[in-house]
């Protein structure tokens, strides 16, 4: 394993109840790579996400992050570098702005708590309004919340990224912003994808069918 | 002013009003007549034994023997709190839910008995038993609120809770949402009642010492004290229930035991 490698899942057998979903699963994911998962509904896209982040927990393998084998620790560690956006973020119910906050006043935030500036500036990178901060929440549409969990990702500053469905509901102009603020910089972008533009735009494509 | 005592019969007599709600029930096939007879069948044998318990119980007026008659009620609501709540039996839930109960209702017993009150001997029965009881038969039911409402509710959203997870929150921070939405919920019906206290309605407790002839501004001095424990008696045990299985039911991952659900 080089020096690049951050996740690293190794020989992973896991079921749901009594179905098999991975047998043997190998794969490496380097850093800086903006890598795109495919498969068919049911593949086990997001439970590979939930494997990665220590949601769950392989039958047999192993799972390592920077080299490190996950253990409750290194887990630990792991979601303080990581930041993943589930594909309907729900934060509840309240205005938009006091829900972003909640995020940013979480003691490990503190030190890089954004601006307001900040923030309308990422909603605006974003192809949202100011005025949305102000709008209740749960009014919002599937594509605004999207793009306000986006928005939370990016202004946490962290060097990996997963996302679930990141542009399943997004119109072409949004998209580009999207991929223009994810995809052009060092960052590490893990996602799910079935949308071919955004595939296309990935330096790589894992076809979860194919490594099962 | 005499109390009317009620004879057997008498009371045998109110048990005929059931036919009204039973027969409404059974009309719109609501299915829960077998229900209404099992617990009328409850409500008379429990009350005729802690009645009967109870007579021997304010004779002997031992503390130690009144403690242990609390433990016994902590217990029960213990359990009750865990059914009602569609939550399972398991360790990781008893023993937290029923130290909450416990240390909730011991600090309002404190307070309001020996500190209020201030009864000449120590947990005497005439008060302990009556007041204990009715706390935490208000305690019961904003548990089974709070810790349903909780804990089905992270488990129905746990991907927000994970989000939160995953953008550093720590568990007590990303169970903030959760938690603060099931003390609302838990507290709301207490706060409810104390608004229309009086003018809705007047309470067991007041009624009770009314009918027993004491005068209404004494009932009404207890009723307010009463309230005033209930509420903080409520409020203290499901934040304590909440906090001390919150230390039992995650894994080191943070990830929740959904065994203790029902499903």
């Amino acid at each position: 394993m080089n020096s690049d490698t951050l996740f690293k899942l190794s020989d992973i057998r896991f079921s749901y109840d009594s179905e098999q979903l991975f047998d043997g699963l190998n794969l490496l994911i380097n850093q800086r790579e903006k890598v795109v998962i495919k498969g068919e509904s049911g593949s086990g896209k997001t439970t590979l996400f939930r494997l990665l982040l220590g949601f769950e927990t392989p039958d047999k393998g192993s799972i390592s992050f920077k080299g490190s084998v996950y253990t409750d620790t290194i887990i630990r560690t792991m979601r303080k570098e990581v930041v993943w956006l589930p594909q309907d973020l729900n934060l509840g119910t309240g205005k938009t702005a006091e829900l972003m906050d909640f995020i940013f006043e979480f003691q490990s935030n503190s030190q890089n708590k954004p601006s307001r500036p900040e923030i309308i500036d990422t909603l605006e990178a974003l192809g949202l309004e100011a005025g949305t901060l102000a709008s209740n929440f749960s009014e919002l549409s599937t594509g605004q919340r999207q793009r306000i969990g986006l928005a939370c990702c990016l202004l946490l500053n962290r060097k990996v990224i997963l996302l679930d469905e990141p542009t399943s509901a997004l119109d072409l102009e949004s998209k580009r912003k999207v991929a223009e603020l994810l995809l052009n910089n060092d960052r590490t972008v893990i996602s799910t994808s079935h949308d071919p533009w955004w595939v296309e735009k990935c330096d790589r494509v894992i076809e979860l069918n194919n490594i099962s | 002013m005499d109390i009317i005592d009620l004879s057997w019969w008498q009371l045998g007599i109110g048990f005929f009003i059931l036919i009204i709600p039973a027969w409404i029930l059974w009309r719109y096939k609501t299915g829960l007549n077998k229900k209404l007879g099992i617990a009328t069948v409850r409500m008379t044998l429990q009350l005729l034994f802690v009645g009967y318990y109870l007579e021997y119980l304010f004779e002997l007026d031992n503390a130690w023997l009144n403690a242990a008659w609390i433990m016994v009620m902590v217990l029960v609501a213990d359990f009750a709190t865990i059914d009602r709540s569609e939550l399972n039996r398991q360790r990781s839930l008893v023993i937290p839910i029923f130290l909450a109960t416990f240390f909730g209702i011991i600090v309002i017993d404190m307070f309001f008995l020996e500190a209020v009150i201030q009864l000449p001997t120590f947990l005497s029965a005439q008060y302990t038993i009556p007041i204990t009881g009715m706390v935490l038969g208000n305690c019961l039911r904003s548990n089974v609120i709070g810790i349903n409402a909780f804990y089905h509710s992270l488990n129905e959203h746990k991907e927000r809770y994970r989000f939160y997870l995953c953008c550093g929150a720590t568990r007590n921070e990303a169970v903030f949402p959760f938690f603060r939405d099931a003390l609302k919920k838990s507290a709301n019906p207490t706060l409810a009642s104390m608004a229309t206290i009086g003018l809705v309605s007047l309470p067991g407790m007041m009624t009770g010492q009314i009918l027993s002839g004491s005068s209404p501004l004494i009932a009404i001095k207890y009723q307010i004290m009463i309230m005033l424990a209930i509420f903080s008696g409520t409020v203290l045990s499901v934040y304590l229930g909440i906090r001390l299985s919150n230390y039992f039911v995650f894994d080191e991952r943070d990830v929740l035991d959904s065994s203790i659900l029902k499903k």
